[in-house]
C-alpha cells in the first residue's frame, strides 16, 4: 500500500498526514474549481517532495528554505504545464494530466543524482530506489508538535487566502469559469488567463504537500506518486464536496480518519473509497458539502442568529 | 385524438406545467401558443416520454402515454420534430431519415418512404450524402421533418419548427405544414409566430406560465382582447 | 539494418493486441462519449479469474477465454451503471443549442471521476481475489519461429495480428451496414436525437459496452496467452495502449485505431532497444500526451463534422 496515504503515526504524526492530503485534494479541487479535472496532481506532489528533499539533504537549506523552492518549483512546472494544455478540452486535460504525472514518476525513476553527506554516507536520489535520509527535522530537533503546527499554518494560508479570492471579483469570475467556461467567456472574462491562474496556485499547493510529506516520511520513492495518489485526490476533493475549499479536508479526514483507521477495512479501503466515490458521483455529485448543504448550513446559523436579533429590541 | 388532462411537471422545485388540458383533433392542425418559459417545450417533452409529469393523463387514441419510453411512444404513432432540430449531425442525411425509421422492418417500405422524403424536400436529394451537421438551418428543419415522417406517425408534433430561420425558409416550413395537413396528418404545433401559425392552424391553445388561458379557433384568438394584451401586444394576429 | 528492420516487424505485429484493446476503447467512447479508466482494471480482475480456473480447476483454453470475455462483460456493465449513469444529456441538450450545456463539462468530470475511482475499487478486488505477483495463463505461444531472411517472427503474433485486421474490417462493415450499427452511431452521434427518434438508448448504450468489452476480453486473451501469464501491473498496461492507440487514431475512428496501434508498436520496440523498460513506458506516455496535443480535431464534438466509426 502506497506509504502516502498510510497511516504511519498514530499520534500527532496522523493530523499532520491528514493536513498533507488534504493539501493534495485541495490542489485538485483548485483545479475542479476552474470546470476542469486533473487526474495528475500527484506530479506537483512528487516534484515538491523531491526539490525540497534536495535542498535539506543536498544543500544544507532550510525547512522554509525547502518550502519555498519546492512551492516555487511547483508553480513554475504547473504554469508551463497549464499554458501546454490550454487549448485541450475537458477531457483531454484530464488524460494530458494523467500522461504528465506518469511521465514525471518515469522521470523521477530514472534521476540519480548521488553526493556523500558529511556524515559519511551516500544520499540523493537514487532512481527507483528513491530518496532517503531526509532527515532535516531529527537533525534540527523540531518535534512533531512544531511540525504539525507548521503544516497548519501552511494549511490555513492556503484557506485563508482561498478565502479572501473567492470575496474578490477574480474569485467570481474563477467560480464563472467552473461553471460554464463558454458563458463566461462571451461575457468577456479571461477564461485562459485565469484557469492558468488557478492551476499555477493549485501546483504550488500540491508541492508544499509533497514537500511537507518528504520531511515527515524521511524516505521518498517515485512508485509512491502514482495513480492511485492522483485517484484519491480527486476523490477527497469530489467526496468532500466541490462549493467549499474546506470540501477536500472533510474527505481526506473521511478516508484517513475512518477507512485506514478502522481495522476492519484492512485491504478493502480502496474497494470501498473507490466504490463510495463512485456512487457520490452518481447520486450527489457536489459532494457532502455541496453548493446545495452549504445554503443550508448558512440558512440555520442565519436563523438561529435572528431570535437573538430580536431579543435585543424587546 | 390526443387528449391531455391536467398535467402537472416540474423541474425540482419549479412547476412548468401546471393542471394543463387540451386536446388535438384527428386531421387537424391544433396549435399550442405562448411565450418563452410559458412550459411548451416542458409539454412537447412530456408527450414523448422524455419528461414525467407529476400528475395527470396523456391519451392518445384512448391509450395512456404516461410511463411509456420515448421508443414506445413513437412505436404507438407519434412522432417529434423537436426543437432547434436536432438532427444527427455525423450521420448523413441518408442515415438520418433511416433512423428516423429505425423501429420498422419493412425495408421496402422504408425505402419507399426514403425517396418519398426526397421528393417532398429537393433540397435533401441534393445532400443526400452530406453530414447533416454541415446542412443549414433550414435543410436541417426538413431533415428533422423528414425523419419524423420515417416512423409513419399518426400524430406528428413540431416544437417551435420557425426558431432561428429565416422569414424565407420560415414560408417554406409552413408552406411544408400545409401540405402534410392537406394529405391528412394530425399536427400538434408548438410555436411563438403567431402570423404564420394562424394561417394552418384549425385550433389554438395559449399557455402562460403552465397554465392554458385560451382555447378557440384563429378568429377567436384575434378578437380575444385579454389575449391580445397579454401575449399579442397589439399585434394583429391574421394581418 | 537487419536489427533495424526486425525492431520495427515485432513493433508491427505487437499492434495486433493494441489495436483489438483500443478497439474497445473506441466503441465505448463512441457509444458513450466517455472515457473508461476502469477499462484496463476491469481487464485484469477478468484475467486474474480465467488465471483461477485454469490453475484451480484445470479449465481448458477455450473455456478460459470465453470465462474471461464474459466477466469482463459483466464488469463493464457495473462500471457502465455506476459511472455513466450520471451524465444524462438528453433535456439538457434539447434545451440549449449551444453544445456545451450548462454544466456539462461538470458531469463530464464527473463521470471520468467515478470511472477513475472504480479503476481502483476494481484493481484492488483483483489483488485481493489473487495475491501473489505472478499468475499462469494458459500459454498457447508460438514455440517456433519463422525466419526470413534473417528476420525472426513469431507466427502467433502474425496470426494475431492478421486476425486483428480482419476484425477491424468486419467491425468497420458491420457499423456501417447494419440496423445495430446504425443505431450505435446514431447513439453516437446525438443521444438526444436518437431518444427522440426512438431509439431505445438504454439497449444500445449496454449493446456497445458489450461489444467493447468483449474486444477488451479477446484482446487480453491474446495477449496473455502469448504471455503464458499474468501480473498486477495488467490493468494499467490494458488502459495505456487502449487510450493511445484510440486517441492516436483519432477517437472515435474504427480504421484510426489499426493506424494508432502500428505507430504505437514500432515506436515502443524502438524505444525498448534504446532504453530499456522505463524508456518505452515513457514513450508510450508521450505518445499519448503528444497525441493529445497535437490533435486537431476536438475529442468529443458532433457538431464538428467528425464521422464515428469510419
Amino acid at each position: 500500500m502506497n506509504n502516502a496515504l498510510c497511516i504511519t503515526d498514530p499520534g500527532i504524526g496522523f493530523y499532520t498526514q491528514w493536513i498533507i492530503l488534504a493539501l493534495m485534494g485541495l490542489s485538485t479541487w483548485l483545479v475542479l474549481l476552474t470546470g476542469r479535472v486533473s487526474l495528475g496532481q500527484q506530479a506537483y506532489f512528487g516534484i515538491g517532495a523531491y526539490a525540497a528533499a534536495v535542498v535539506t539533504v543536498m544543500f544544507n537549506g532550510s525547512l522554509i528554505l525547502a518550502l519555498l523552492v519546492a512551492w516555487l518549483i511547483g508553480v513554475i512546472f504547473s504554469a508551463i504545464i497549464s499554458r501546454l494544455l490550454q487549448k485541450l478540452n475537458g477531457l483531454q486535460f484530464a488524460l494530458a494530466t494523467l500522461a504528465i504525472a506518469e511521465l514525471v514518476r518515469l522521470g523521477l525513476s530514472s534521476w540519480t543524482w548521488r553526493s556523500t553527506h558529511a556524515k559519511g554516507y551516500e544520499v540523493g536520489p537514487d532512481g527507483v530506489h528513491g530518496f532517503r535520509e531526509i532527515r532535516w527535522l531529527f537533525e534540527n530537533q523540531m518535534g512533531p508538535e512544531t511540525y504539525l503546527s507548521l503544516s497548519a499554518c501552511i494549511l490555513l494560508s492556503a484557506l485563508f487566502l482561498i478565502w479572501k479570492i473567492s470575496q474578490t471579483k477574480l474569485g467570481l469570475s474563477i467560480q464563472s469559469v467552473g461553471f460554464d467556461s463558454e458563458l463566461a467567456s462571451v461575457q468577456g472574462e479571461p477564461v485562459a488567463g485565469l484557469q492558468t491562474l488557478t492551476q499555477t496556485f493549485a501546483g504550488g499547493v500540491g508541492a508544499l504537500a509533497g514537500a511537507l510529506y518528504a520531511h515527515q516520511a524521511t524516505y521518498i520513492e517515485p512508485a509512491v506518486f502514482d495513480v492511485m495518489l492522483g485517484i484519491h485526490a480527486v476523490g477527497y476533493a469530489m467526496l468532500g464536496g466541490l462549493a467549499t475549499p474546506l470540501g477536500p479536508l472533510l474527505g481526506a479526514a473521511f478516508d484517513l480518519g475512518l477507512l485506514e483507521a478502522a481495522r476492519i477495512f484492512e485491504g478493502w479501503r480502496m474497494v470501498i473509497f473507490g466504490g463510495l466515490v463512485a456512487l457520490f458521483l452518481r447520486w450527489r455529485p457536489g459532494g457532502l458539502l455541496n453548493h446545495a448543504a452549504l445554503s443550508q448550513i448558512k440558512h440555520f446559523f442565519i436563523q438561529r442568529r435572528k431570535p437573538d436579533e430580536h431579543s435585543k429590541f424587546a | 385524438m390526443l387528449e391531455i388532462e391536467e398535467i402537472a411537471c416540474s423541474y425540482g422545485k419549479i412547476e412548468a406545467l401546471r393542471k394543463v388540458s387540451l386536446k388535438a383533433n384527428p386531421n387537424a392542425v391544433t396549435c399550442l401558443l405562448g411565450p418563452n418559459g410559458a412550459g411548451k417545450t416542458t409539454l412537447m417533452m412530456s408527450l414523448a416520454g422524455i419528461l414525467k409529469p407529476t400528475h395527470g393523463s396523456i391519451k392518445f387514441e384512448g391509450q395512456n402515454l404516461i410511463g411509456l419510453t420515448p421508443s414506445q411512444i413513437v412505436q404507438r404513432g407519434l412522432a417529434l420534430v423537436p426543437e432547434n432540430r436536432l438532427v444527427f449531425p455525423a450521420l448523413t442525411v441518408r442515415e438520418n431519415l433511416m433512423a428516423g425509421a429505425y423501429l420498422r422492418k419493412d425495408k421496402p417500405g422504408i425505402a419507399n418512404d426514403i425517396e418519398q422524403q426526397l421528393h417532398r424536400f429537393p433540397r435533401l436529394r441534393e445532400r443526400i450524402d452530406q453530414l447533416a451537421g454541415t446542412l443549414s438551418g433550414g435543410e436541417q428543419q426538413m431533415l428533422a421533418v423528414g425523419r419524423a415522417l420515417m416512423s409513419r406517425p399518426r400524430l406528428l408534433m413540431m416544437d417551435e419548427p420557425s426558431v432561428g430561420l429565416a422569414p424565407k425558409v420560415v414560408a417554406e416550413i409552413f408552406g411544408i405544414i400545409q401540405k402534410l395537413h392537406h394529405e391528412g396528418t394530425t399536427i400538434f404545433l408548438v410555436e411563438q409566430n403567431v402570423h404564420m401559425a394562424t394561417k394552418v392552424a384549425q385550433h389554438f391553445y395559449l399557455l402562460q406560465q403552465g397554465r392554458v388561458t385560451f382555447s378557440g379557433t384563429p378568429d377567436q384568438l384575434a378578437g380575444d382582447d385579454l389575449v391580445k394584451r397579454a401575449y399579442l401586444a397589439g399585434q394583429s394576429a391574421t394581418a | 539494418m537487419l536489427d533495424l528492420l526486425q525492431r520495427t516487424l515485432e513493433g508491427l505485429l505487437e499492434a495486433g493486441p493494441y489495436a483489438l484493446i483500443g478497439l474497445g476503447l473506441t466503441i465505448s467512447f463512441g457509444v458513450l462519449r466517455r472515457i473508461n479508466l476502469a477499462f484496463g482494471a476491469t481487464a485484469l480482475l477478468a484475467a486474474y479469474v480465467g488465471s483461477w480456473l485454469h490453475v484451480r480447476w484445470g479449465v481448458p483454453p477455450l473455456g478460459v477465454w470465453v470465462a474471461v470475455i464474459v466477466i469482463t462483460v459483466m464488469v463493464g456493465f457495473y462500471v457502465e451503471w455506476m459511472c455513466f449513469d450520471i451524465a444524462d444529456d438528453s433535456v439538457m441538450a434539447m434545451r440549449r443549442q449551444s453544445s456545451v450545456a450548462l454544466g456539462l463539462d461538470a458531469r463530464e468530470a464527473s463521470v471520468l471521476a467515478a470511472s477513475f475511482a472504480l479503476w481502483m475499487q476494481i484493481e484492488q478486488v483483483a489483488v485481493n481475489f489473487q495475491p501473489n505477483h505472478l499468475h499462469p495463463f494458459p500459454d498457447l505461444s508460438s514455440k517456433l519461429n519463422f525466419d526470413w531472411g534473417g528476420i525472426d517472427l513469431r507466427p502467433d503474433r502474425i496470426l494475431v495480428f492478421l486476425l486483428t485486421s480482419g476484425l477491424i474490417a468486419g467491425l468497420s462493415i458491420w457499423l456501417k451496414h447494419s440496423q445495430l450499427g446504425l443505431g450505435i452511431r446514431a447513439l453516437s452521434s446525438s443521444q438526444a436525437a436518437a431518444q427522440v427518434c426512438g431509439l431505445n438508448v438504454l439497449r444500445l448504450r449496454y449493446i456497445g459496452t458489450a461489444v467493447s468489452c468483449v474486444l477488451c476480453g479477446l484482446a487480453s486473451c491474446a495477449v496473455l496467452s502469448m504471455d503464458g501469464q499474468v501480473t498486477p501491473m495488467f490493468g494499467m498496461w490494458v488502459l495505456l495502449k487502449g487510450l493511445t492507440c484510440a486517441l492516436l487514431g483519432g477517437l472515435g475512428s474504427v480504421r484510426g485505431v489499426l493506424g494508432g496501434a502500428v505507430l504505437l508498436g514500432i515506436t515502443e520496440a524502438h524505444a525498448q532497444s534504446l532504453w530499456g523498460p522505463i524508456g518505452r513506458d515513457a514513450a508510450t506516455w508521450g505518445l499519448l500526451l503528444l497525441a493529445l496535443v497535437v490533435q486537431t480535431r476536438p475529442l468529443k464534438h458532433p457538431f464538428f463534422m467528425q464521422r464515428r466509426f469510419e
